[in-house]
């Protein structure tokens, strides 16, 4: 016994030595781990963390006033490469390359970077979608994204703008609400971080939870269709730098339509250089010309300063201010003229001369109470508050051509909202382009209600002032080729020179040709801002830019409900190209023409003299289809994509004409 | 029965480790489940009073007494897990838990330590040859081994079967087996490792795969391995401080609370905390050998040994595989894994050894 007692203690000590190595084995793994290698494991921890941060929730869309999409997330697929995982690059490249389709040498140096994860491409196309599903290489995966997708092309993309490849906002609405549409990007970081990948299984809300919030725009798709219509066709047919259309709803400063000249596809954003992004209705600022004078007019008559039939000297067409002389346009000398037709025939002289009447201190606080000199504060990014000299700085000149709108400078949207000022009895409105951010349970989260800024002028003398430029639309006035069949237009036509940012004063030959109005007169619904910038030939404004206003009105009006005295306007008039959608609640049953129906088949429509159709729904068809649908119109057709039809524009139900153009997507 | 010695010989040294342990245990755990709203801390101090309560019984009682109730307790240990196959919860695919009502309870915990008190008593009564043992000496304590074995791989619960077999080899062992036999039953083995792996779960496959070769799966198997590395080396030297770990709360680390709660300790103590946690271990294990060599009996030797390897088994596997040196294997580790079975059970092994190391002083 005592023999095996020693034995036994001598195993025991075996195989405490034995445990204690163990215990060793262990220590010196811990000491590597948290010793030797904490600075590679750290990178690896901290890059984990980042990698999750890269995906980003679904970004929200963007609709017009009736939830007409504007803007849509759609999911895309993008390609990426685990290099240590892949044992034959050559194969790979081969297989690859023609698939996505990419640059073999590119695609090759991708996949030899000593990296975890590598992107090869972001987001493709369709056809490689298809294709790289059928592949299954080792290495090579593909991970689900969302696309920014622009169904209606250039459509209000000043407004809207464009978001990048990592779906944050770049320009526009994308980037002034870019919080709301990202979503709460923060809440998903966490989410994503807290489970990894075996929880994303799990959680099938994770994506209706981290969706950004939709926005809903003042935009109507119908008038910005309107809009931008004519104002390209004016800016094509003169030849012009470019230019810039404001619709505008007088009542609330709601922004129905904003078109900027040359266009750009938001889709393709990368293509076109960034001065094409630029809302220069907004960013972009110009010396107003004659429309000032309708500011200087309220300010009269709310002063009481003079009435619409006091009378001035116009002297003959030659006036000496201080150390200028001043003309009026068309080298016309007018002697006597009433304060009306002193505004219908536009004249600087005698707007000099009311401006003198009306003295600069009372005429800066009403241009300032009218919101020149600052900005408007609209929901858009990179706007310009304009300069306008303080009162302190004004000379006897600076008074004189202040009145007609030269040495100062205002934005599109600065000179569209005191405008409609007067359409509005005098109350200016806060111009908004965004009506509301809805959740993602479908409820209002944000609203942008009409805000009255402040009342300018009196109702008296905004009925006063309308009906002085009623008589520019009139027989003999400045802005007769705005007039609107069947309706009375307030406006007010402006040429202005362009100052000559290099040699200092104004340049011979550049001019902004302007129009600016509110339609019907007594019961103002839009009002309409035409900018045409540097027109080659003929450049008055009411030569160049109202007939743009007349277009737009003409179109616009009946889409809004509007007739007047109870005349029914017959649609045959109304339309000249397209538009219109047969469904919209808003035209009223007496326009809208017996032979319009919804369907498939195209439909002749008697009331317009069998010229205008109806454009066929084409979703769901082949492009084969398409095609043969296309040549019984006729109607052009653009085809983008393969496989079946998915998006249309026009959409159907909407009128077009023969020979129009027609985009439709395939997918 | 109770005398004052017991309690000028009460072992501190295995009691406060433990107790110890058992504290940094429930701190971790409230670390490893904050900004969850999970209780399960409080759960764990629970069963912690409970396991106090249950050193002070074991420890109480001479051990000779347990000797008595071997067959009782080992019986015991069989029925439950009987029961356990027939009227246990399914969780996660395995049966493992008898709901009591107020409270689940993992007979294969209680098979642990009544497999060593068995297997103590045996080899006290057995005479062993002096050559060692041979097949025909081990197929008693074999068939002792594999009854509880059996119904537990069944459940299934591999860690804890792994765990039978390893304090079965290890007292066997301990207690002396030919050279000649080792050697036989090894060469048996070796044809039979194909067939086995058939019937392994495809999870377990997976498991040995990946631990020979990790990036064979990064996001699934080799993914609990790479993120335990991960979170055990972004410790460092100090670690990142309580409550401010990033890889176990924000839960790249699965299982955390179980399995894996010794990543959550490295990482928010770092290379001191680890060093401190394992030395205590090391005590308790070393203390426990120290122990059974100093018994002042055959039974009190076995059964003091068979705890402690117990004990050792359990730390070297869960540190082994939190650290990437071994396998995944299911094996929690003693004081700071989440789960009152288990706690309970490292008590009452805590309780037995200091039984055994109170009484060898009276003889």
């Amino acid at each position: 016994m005592k023999e095996s007692n020693i034995w036994l203690k001598f195993r025991i000590f075996t195989v405490l030595m034995l445990f204690f190595a163990a215990f060793m084995v262990v220590f010196v793994r811990a000491f590597q781990l948290q010793v030797v290698e904490r600075e590679k494991l750290r990178t690896i921890a901290s890059r984990q963390y980042f990698k999750e941060v890269t995906l980003v929730p679904k970004r929200g869309a963007i609709f017009d006033r009736n939830m007409k999409e504007l803007a849509v997330s759609t999911d895309a697929v993008s390609v990426y490469a685990q290099p240590e995982r892949i044992e034959n690059p050559r194969e790979v490249v081969n297989v690859l390359a023609p698939a996505i389709p990419m640059d073999r040498r590119e695609l090759m140096e991708k996949i030899n970077r000593n990296r975890q994860f590598v992107w090869i491409k972001r987001k493709v196309d369709f056809h490689a979608a298809e294709r790289l599903k059928g592949l299954n290489l080792d290495g090579i995966g593909v991970l689900t994204e969302n696309k920014r997708f622009y169904p209606n092309l250039q459509l209000a993309s000043h407004v809207i703008g464009f978001a990048g490849i990592d779906s944050n906002g770049l320009e526009g609405v994308e980037r002034r609400f870019d919080d709301y549409l990202k979503g709460n990007a923060y809440r998903i970081v966490d989410e994503r971080d807290a489970h990894g990948e075996a929880i994303i299984k799990n959680n099938i809300d994770r994506d209706a939870a981290a969706r950004g919030m939709d926005i809903v725009l003042t935009i109507d798709k119908v008038i910005q269709f309107i809009t931008e219509k004519e104002l390209n066709r004016a800016v094509a047919s003169t030849r012009a730098k470019g230019g810039v259309a404001i619709v505008m709803d007088p009542r609330t400063g709601e922004v129905l339509a904003m078109a900027v000249s040359p266009v750009f596809n938001p889709n393709l954003f990368w293509e076109y250089s960034p001065r094409f992004w630029r809302n220069t209705g907004v960013a972009d600022v110009f010396e107003p010309g004659s429309t000032f004078k309708s500011f200087l007019l309220s300010a009269v008559f709310e002063e009481g300063i003079a009435a619409p039939t006091d009378r001035f000297f116009c002297e003959d067409g030659v006036y000496r201010v201080g150390d200028r002389t001043i003309h009026d346009a068309h080298n016309k000398r007018y002697g006597w003229l009433t304060v009306t037709d002193i505004i219908r025939h536009s004249s600087n002289i005698g707007a000099v001369k009311i401006g003198e009447k009306l003295g600069k201190e009372k005429f800066y606080r009403y241009l300032k109470e009218f919101g020149f000199g600052s900005k408007t504060e609209i929901d858009m990014p990179g706007e310009a508050s304009g300069n306008m000299p303080h009162v302190k700085k004004w000379s006897k000149v600076t008074l004189g051509t202040i009145s007609f709108g030269q040495g100062v400078s205002v934005t599109g949207m600065q000179l569209v909202t005191a405008f409609s000022a007067i359409a509005n009895k005098g109350y200016l409105m806060k111009p908004i382009v965004v009506k509301s951010v809805i959740d993602r349970d479908g409820k209002v989260a944000k609203e942008f209600n009409p805000e009255v800024r402040r009342r300018v002028i009196s109702e008296e003398t905004a009925v006063k002032v309308t009906e002085v430029l009623k008589e520019v639309i009139k027989e003999g006035g400045s802005g007769v080729k705005a007039a609107v069949d069947g309706f009375e237009v307030a406006g007010k036509t402006g040429t202005a020179q362009k100052p000559d940012l290099s040699a200092g004063g104004y340049s011979e030959g550049r001019y902004i040709s302007s129009f600016i109005g509110f339609v019907p007169a007594d019961n103002p619904r839009i009002t309409i801002l035409v900018l045409i910038d540097e027109p080659r030939g003929e450049f008055y404004g009411g030569q160049v830019a109202a007939p743009v206003f007349r277009e737009i009105a003409r179109q616009s009006l009946p889409y809004l409900g509007v007739y007047v005295n109870g005349r029914v306007v017959k649609a045959s008039s109304l339309i000249p190209g397209i538009e219109y959608e047969a469904d919209s609640a808003k035209i009223a049953p007496a326009v809208v023409s017996r032979g319009i129906k919804q369907g498939d088949e195209i439909v002749d429509d008697h009331s317009s003299g069998g010229n205008a159709y109806i454009m066929p729904d084409l979703a769901g068809k082949t492009v084969r289809q398409v095609l043969k649908i296309s040549r019984e119109i006729p109607l052009e057709v653009r085809v983008v994509g393969s496989g079946r039809a998915f998006h249309q524009d026009p959409m159907s139900g909407v009128r077009i004409i023969p020979g129009a153009v027609c985009e439709v997507w395939f997918r | 029965m109770i005398d004052r010695r017991v309690f000028i010989h009460f072992d501190w040294i295995l009691f406060v480790s433990a107790m110890l342990l058992a504290i940094i245990g429930i701190a971790n755990l409230y670390s490893a489940t904050a900004g969850t709203g999970s209780s399960l801390y409080i759960k764990q101090s629970y069963w912690l009073i409970i396991g106090i309560t249950a050193i002070g019984i074991a420890a109480l009682f001479n051990y000779s007494q347990i000797e008595r109730f071997a067959y009782f307790l080992y019986g015991m240990s069989i029925t439950l897990l009987v029961a356990v196959n027939l009227f246990g919860k399914t969780t996660a695919g395995a049966k493992r838990w008898l709901d009591l009502g107020f409270v689940s309870f993992q007979p294969s915990e209680f098979a642990k330590i009544a497999l060593v008190v068995m297997l103590a008593k045996y080899f006290n009564e057995t005479s062993i040859p002096r050559q060692g043992m041979s097949i025909k000496d081990l197929m008693l304590p074999g068939f002792i081994l594999i009854v509880p074995f059996v119904l537990v791989a069944k459940q299934p619960d591999l860690g804890t079967a792994l765990i039978l077999l390893l304090i079965f080899v290890s007292i066997t062992l301990f207690m002396k087996v030919r050279w000649k036999t080792i050697a036989g039953i090894a060469a048996a083995i070796v044809p039979f490792i194909p067939f086995a792996w058939h019937f392994l779960k495809d999870y377990q496959k997976a498991r040995l795969l990946s631990f020979i070769d990790p990036k064979l799966d990064p996001l699934g198997t080799g993914y609990h391995l790479a993120q335990s590395k991960i979170a055990i080396g972004s410790g460092g030297f100090v670690g990142k401080g309580f409550v401010m770990g990033t890889q176990g709360q924000l839960k790249f680390l699965p299982e955390h609370h179980t399995d894996f709660i010794f990543s959550v300790l490295a990482e928010e103590w770092g290379f001191i905390g680890s060093v401190v946690v394992i030395v205590l271990f090391l005590i308790i294990i070393m203390w426990g050998l120290h122990i059974a060599q100093h018994s002042k009996d055959r039974f009190g030797t076995i059964l003091a040994f068979g705890v402690s390897a117990l004990f050792f088994w359990h730390v070297a596997i869960n540190i082994g595989m939190v650290m990437g040196l071994l396998p995944v294997v299911g094996v929690p580790l003693p004081f700071m894994s989440y789960g009152g079975s288990f706690l309970l059970t490292s008590m009452v092994g805590i309780g037995v050894l200091i039984n055994v190391s109170m009484r060898r002083f009276m003889f």
